[in-house]
């Protein structure tokens, strides 16, 4: 009966939850690559979630058609379509960007969170909430990209999106733009969230306690008092 | 036998449709993604000629060269596109050259992934600045550390001398193969 | 000397791992115990070359003479993909230890961004068949040797004290953020 879940928790349950790039440990390799500035982090995870959305939809209408035995054959032709699409349409309309990105666009077929919602989800579940589940995720991914982005872009080269944000005085901390910058940060990044939900799983533990605790000591109580 | 032949019969349509949506696609995409390489192409041809007008490309199989010419249609000078190896991987320029190929006019960095913040200073204005004018004859030189003495010298950037040397060697590269061009009468 | 330069920068100046982040979904996994990290290397490798020379003709003899580029993503990875099947079988049938030791890692490659990636960059860089077969030997050998340095390191780890919230994934992220800083003191070999 709980198997339906609300479609609000579809697609939160994306945003942090269970977050590809923080959570989940997916799609790495762009998230580390291309995250030197906040546009490249947009650009990337907007034509992921462009694949994402896409290919989840088909691939969820098409899902009772598809046999068994050969659906991950053709769930990988359905992304890799879908990614030269993209990759076509940012060659044509936006040259920098995707110079900018390089081999990473391609590469959106071998990025892990699409064909893992494509396998968990989208061949389970009706296109609509499919379609929500990828913009979650999407979503998600974004949220990931852009933080890193930005992270990286502001102390690394003083800037954010391209305007200046820190002081001529603040020296840029060459290491974010670097390789190692972008582990770095994302090792970080990915401890302080780990920090805090275990510090949120333990208060919410304490207080569980301290409520059951406090309910027989008061019984006990009244007990003695009668 | 039957979910055999589903089998085959599902993927070959899906990959029929796929072939198909990817040609239409890109019979829209290519024409535009040849005109932004054009583009480009134009756009550095004439930041390195800032007078040309038009232009041409030289017909040759080892140099990408073009003629620049001006309004009345008088050649002017070459745009010439050489490429090394850099501190971190490929340097591509773009050099605007006069027409006896014995001045830079300007240069442009057209490609190079060196380290940022250090060798990326070669695409900055203060490095490429000191190219505008410089002789070439009998090829272009750097000094590091110290401010340049002869019309044909260039400063090291501080912390990216490997980078700037670099710069250096792909535009006399690219000279020579020009110079041998010229000689020949191919120019 | 050009080829020797192909497969220095492939396999350490531009490391496929520390400094192009292809590979890092194994990277992470299969790094944790040294003897795994080279059987896993090792099927890389093996597959890196073979898809370098695949790939390679796939692109310069059919696609590009017959202007259908465009297909290169879909036809690179299900070249890959049944090119893994059959290098899994082909071994399976020849020798058992072999299979016994790189069996499990096989199908993980499939999905490894650093194949698909060696295909794309050959095609990009407009390599030659040597020059590919040099550069997915080198980026093979970089994969390699990363996996193993970091496997190494972790063994290590294992023993000491990491805060709760930084065990797993966030420190070898870290650690590995160090070893790209000290990768980097190879650039300038070329």
């Amino acid at each position: 009966m709980k198997e339906k879940k609300s479609l609000g928790y579809e697609y939160l349950k994306g945003l942090w939850e269970v977050n590809p790039v923080f959570k989940q440990v997916l799609g790495m390799c762009p998230a580390l690559a291309v995250t030197v500035s906040v546009m490249n982090g947009l650009a990337m995870a907007l034509a992921t979630t462009f694949v994402l959305v896409f290919s989840s939809l088909l691939i969820s209408f098409i899902r009772k058609l598809i046999p068994n035995q050969v659906r991950i054959a053709a769930f990988i032709v359905i992304i890799a379509t879908f990614v030269t699409i993209a990759d076509l349409v940012m060659k044509a309309k936006f040259p920098e960007l995707s110079k900018a990105l390089g081999p990473f666009v391609p590469l959106i077929v071998v990025n892990c969170i699409i064909l893992g919602r494509a396998e968990a989800f989208a061949s389970k579940n009706s296109p609509f909430r499919s379609l929500i589940d990828a913009l979650g995720n999407g979503t998600g991914f974004l949220i990931a990209l852009v933080v890193m982005g930005g992270i990286r872009e502001i102390i690394g080269s003083r800037t954010l999106l391209g305007y200046q944000v820190l002081p001529n005085g603040f020296e840029p901390w060459l290491i974010m733009i670097l390789p190692a910058g972008a582990f770095l940060t994302l090792g970080l990044l990915m401890g302080l969230a780990n920090f805090y939900v275990d510090r949120k799983n333990r208060i919410e533990k304490q207080e569980l306690v301290q409520k059951y605790r406090k309910t027989p000591d008061s019984v006990e109580i009244k007990g003695q008092e009668a | 036998m039957k979910s055999v032949i589903h089998m085959i019969a599902t993927l070959t349509i899906i990959g029929v449709v796929a072939g198909g949506l990817l040609s239409e696609v890109n019979n829209w995409a290519n024409p535009l993604i040849t005109a932004n390489q054009k583009a480009e192409t134009e756009k550095a041809i004439f930041l390195v000629q800032p007078n040309g007008k038009s232009y041409e490309p030289v017909k040759s199989q080892e140099l990408e060269i073009y003629k620049v010419f001006d309004e009345n249609k008088n050649i002017i000078g070459y745009s010439l596109v050489s490429a090394g190896n850099g501190f971190q991987g490929k340097v591509k320029i773009m050099t605007g050259l006069n027409n006896d190929l014995s001045k830079i006019e300007m240069i442009e960095i057209l490609e190079q992934v060196e380290t940022p913040g250090l060798g990326t200073k070669i695409t900055e204005e203060p490095f490429k600045k000191q190219f505008e004018g410089l002789q070439t004859l009998p090829q272009v030189k750097w000094v590091k550390g110290k401010a340049p003495e002869n019309p044909n010298e260039i400063e090291t950037i501080t912390g990216a001398t490997i980078s700037s040397k670099a710069v250096v060697d792909i535009i006399n590269f690219g000279l020579g193969k020009a110079r041998s061009l010229k000689e020949k009468g191919a120019l | 000397m050009e080829l020797f330069i192909i497969f220095l920068s492939a396999a350490i100046v531009n490391n496929f791992v520390l400094s192009l982040f292809l590979g890092i979904c194994p990277f992470l996994g299969v790094s944790n115990k040294t003897s795994s990290a080279v059987s896993m290397g090792m099927a890389v490798t093996f597959v890196m070359v073979l898809t370098s020379i695949v790939s390679w003709i796939l692109f310069f003899v059919i696609l590009v003479p017959y202007k259908i580029e465009f297909l290169q993503i879909p036809s690179f990875i299900l070249v890959i993909a049944s090119l893994v099947q059959f290098v899994e079988m082909v071994i399976k049938k020849v020798s058992q230890p072999l299979y016994r030791a790189l069996g499990i890692f096989l199908p993980l490659i499939t999905t490894n961004c650093a194949i698909l990636g060696l295909a794309l960059l050959l095609s990009m860089r407009e390599y030659s068949l040597i020059q590919s077969v040099i550069f997915g030997l080198g980026a093979g050998v970089g994969f390699t040797m990363a996996l193993f340095i970091m496997a190494g390191i972790r063994e290590e780890l294992e023993l000491t004290d990491v805060p709760k919230p930084f065990r797993g994934v966030p420190i070898t992220l870290i650690t590995a953020g160090l070893l790209a800083l000290a990768f980097m003191g190879f650039a300038g070999m070329i």
